[in-house]
């Protein structure tokens, strides 16, 4: 019983700051959502209005195709950036001259604000200033505009986001690689087994937590990107790069429906947890029932 | 005798004045002694006038008062956002914050600013003899509620000009090289069809000559406000599209059908000649924003363009940053004929007079010392080194300072463009629905100008999402 006490008075102030700026916000989005509230319309009350807010996102084209096209952003930027990520942190884990030097540079996209991510990859891409048009321009005789190339803007956008956070990926899995022990690999080269075999059935199986705790992580930041993308393309050309976190910003902050923004917010943060949700069974449920049995 | 006993008394006296009264050292320090360790916080945008309240006048105040002033400056979203996030949650971060002329309407209608001129008038204890609200020009009367108080120091003032490269326009080769082709001699433009001419001119003799020079600026970018700002704030009201074709005497309509002006015939014409325009303009126009549209021009990349005036000083000025300096010739921005008539009787208005203000949130938690600061940076005295390091002027004495008429000659006639045909250009609307509008419609916008829907088709669309946007608002009914 005292012990309870004292675990209790522990965790305390965890409780506390989780509730004041976890839960209550949330509870304050969520009840925020069903009502209709523009502080700068002409009555700035906010009125219940029900589950009108979800209603109307369900036949918002705009809001539909900000989610398809911030799935397949998340889709290409996580896959590659844990595909890419793997390859660096393996070589990193082999010994050649300044493997120290280059591990810490790779490193420094992370520490670099998404704001200056986007101002930087904007000046290199804008057309006639940047560098990127310039070098493909002389190499491959390709104009490239952003301003009105729909997949263009959408591939920056996607190129810039795994320069950003694939050193996480690395860094993450070369923890990982880093703990593993030696033996198992050892039994399965005295096996017989290939470098695919190894990797497939000895690496693979053994970095799975830490592969799957990089892709949940990833894939909500890429699910929620805003800032970066903002500086680059400001969601064009169109709606091209209108991530659904611009689009939430958008309907948030120059459009001020809060009622619909916290709407958008809540079936979002809903569709995060649903694809984690389902990433997690297909990928660790499974195999642990199956192990179980 | 008796003169001495007097020179005796006149000293006493006055040695009991002195030690009677307090020291006067001037009105700063005595105002800014009981707020002296207080430490004032600003949001602004990053612009060569913000930059000068930080850089030069904060130290100035601090110097003076004792109160230290921090001004952020930073993006104009985050600019925002972080204003209005402040002061909705009231948290009282911000002492002041930058008050854009067209988001005034919108933060007068939620109660967010001080009144200044009653603030001052309540307590004349803070009130600055150096400050006077009637030497503002006619710029601050965008900051003032129905009953003439004003809301916020003015700061910034411009208007979009129409800059031309003087180097070119008055090239013997060029000129009759213009002639051969149109019959006509080569000068700034007056209507659409001069400027048209002129701008298709110059994008072929840079590809006729292997030069990285264009005819035209174009403020076209896909995804970002600033190409609609270009479209309802500088090309269309030339036509004689005012108010972004929003008519509020009409209930607030925008389309023809319900007597707005959003989809009109003129409307329609204006967006055809942009767009015209935007294919003959360097090929960053569609990623160009406000800024860039300055240094494209600043680049000596095209011949001729609009061009916000808080650019004009250093394109035309400073070397380390423009290629063109010395050659910028200023003018009014070209219009249809019967346009430019109206607008000088009174009609309309043909560019945008753009600017902003320092203002005091209510939420602040200083603000009587905020206000101190607002007085300071609206004294005539330190508006002259101000208007020479960026190019604005809010007070009327201004024009008249010698540093501000040798900056005159500099860039081509640019202030006096300001004081004499200030009156021409208008800032945004009273509306306060003023960003709310334009995010409804700018999706359409942006289409048009992708080539996804037709200009005319998407007009219409912007005109009903308009109307549609303010029925939701509440405004229309």
């Amino acid at each position: 019983m005292r012990s309870n006490t004292v675990g209790w008075l522990m965790l305390a102030p965890t409780i506390a700051i989780l509730g004041i700026f976890g839960i209550a916000p949330f509870l304050y989005v969520l009840y925020v959502a069903f009502h209709q509230w523009n502080p700068f319309g002409a009555s700035p009350l906010m009125i219940y209005n029900g589950a009108d807010n979800f209603r109307r996102l369900v036949f918002d084209p705009e809001f539909l195709r900000s989610v398809a096209v911030t799935a397949k952003f998340a889709f290409f930027a996580v896959v590659s950036e844990i595909a890419l990520g793997y390859l660096l942190a393996q070589l990193f884990m082999r010994e050649f001259p300044g493997r120290g030097f280059f591990r810490t540079i790779h490193t420094l996209p992370l520490i670099v604000a998404p704001i200056v991510v986007g101002s930087v990859w904007r000046l290199m891409t804008t057309p006639s200033i940047g560098i990127i048009p310039y070098l493909l321009k002389q190499w491959f005789d390709y104009d490239m505009n952003i301003g009105r190339d729909a997949g263009t803007a959408f591939a920056l956008t996607v190129i810039m986001d795994i320069w950003h956070w694939t050193p996480l990926v690395t860094l993450t899995l070369l923890a990982a690689l880093l703990a593993l022990p030696k033996e198992p690999f050892e039994q399965a080269q005295i096996d017989g087994a290939n470098r695919w075999q190894i990797f497939w059935h000895v690496t693979l199986p053994m970095i799975r937590p830490a592969i799957l705790a990089t892709v949940f992580i990833r894939l909500m930041d890429a699910l929620r990107t805003v800032d970066e993308v903002w500086m680059l393309t400001s969601g064009g050309p169109g709606d091209a790069t209108r991530y659904v976190g611009l689009h939430i910003w958008k309907i948030v902050f120059p459009k001020t429906d809060y009622g619909y923004g916290a709407a958008i917010s809540v079936i979002v943060l809903y569709l995060t947890l649903v694809m984690c949700w389902i990433l997690y069974v297909s990928l660790v449920a499974r195999r642990e029932r199956k192990r179980v049995a | 005798m008796i003169k001495k006993s007097g020179i005796g008394l006149a000293a006493l006296t006055l040695a009991l004045m002195t030690t009677a009264l307090p020291a006067r050292a001037d009105f700063w320090s005595d105002a800014g002694a009981k707020y002296k360790g207080v430490v004032l916080h600003g949001v602004t945008e990053s612009t060569p006038p913000s930059n000068y309240i930080k850089d030069v006048l904060a130290p100035e105040f601090e110097k003076k008062t004792g109160i230290k002033v921090e001004i952020e400056t930073t993006s104009w979203d985050q600019m925002y956002d972080k204003a209005i996030k402040d002061m909705e949650a009231k948290t009282g971060i911000y002492d002041m914050i930058y008050i854009e002329q067209d988001i005034i309407y919108a933060y007068l209608a939620r109660n967010f600013l001080v009144d200044i001129t009653k603030s001052l008038k309540d307590d004349p204890s803070l009130k600055s003899p150096d400050y006077d609200e009637s030497h503002y020009t006619t710029f601050a009367n965008y900051f003032k509620n129905a009953d003439g108080d004003i809301f916020g120091t003015p700061m910034e003032a411009f208007i979009k000009v129409y800059l031309y490269r003087t180097d070119l326009f008055n090239d013997p080769k060029i000129q009759e090289a213009f002639k051969k082709e149109t019959g006509k001699d080569l000068k700034p433009a007056v209507t659409h069809e001069d400027y048209t001419e002129i701008a298709e001119f110059f994008t072929k003799y840079g590809k006729d000559n292997g030069l990285d020079l264009w005819g035209t600026t174009a403020q076209a970018h896909t995804g970002h406000p600033a190409s609609w700002y270009e479209f309802f704030e500088s090309i269309a009201p030339t036509f004689g599209v005012f108010n972004w074709g929003v008519d509020a005497s009409k209930n607030y309509a925008a389309s023809v059908e319900n007597g707005g002006t959003m989809n009109s015939a003129e409307s329609k014409a204006a967006m055809k000649y942009w767009l015209h325009l935007r294919d003959i303009a360097p090929p960053e126009s569609a990623a160009s924003t406000w800024t860039e549209v300055g240094t494209t021009f600043a680049a000596g990349r095209v011949a001729q363009g609009l061009v916000y005036g808080e650019n004009a000083a250093w394109i035309a000025s400073d070397a380390e940053k423009s290629k063109v300096v010395g050659n910028v010739g200023v003018a009014l921005p070209p219009t249809e004929a019967k346009v430019l008539e109206d607008v000088k009787a009174g009609k309309g208005y043909l560019g945008y007079y753009d600017g902003g203000a320092f203002g005091l949130p209510v939420t602040s938690k200083n603000k009587e010392a905020s206000l101190l600061f607002l007085q300071f940076i609206g004294q005539d005295s330190v508006q002259p080194d101000w208007a020479v390091a960026a190019p604005r002027i809010t007070n009327t004495a201004t024009y008249d300072d010698p540093k501000i008429v040798d900056m005159d000659k500099k860039l081509n006639g640019y202030y006096s463009m300001l004081k004499n045909d200030g009156k021409l250009f208008a800032g945004a609307p009273p509306y306060p629905f003023h960003a709310q509008v334009r995010e409804a419609t700018a999706p359409i916008f942006y289409k048009i100008l992708l080539g996804e829907i037709p200009s005319d088709e998407g007009l219409d669309q912007m005109a009903a999402a308009a109307e549609a946007e303010l029925k939701n608002l509440g405004y229309r009914k």
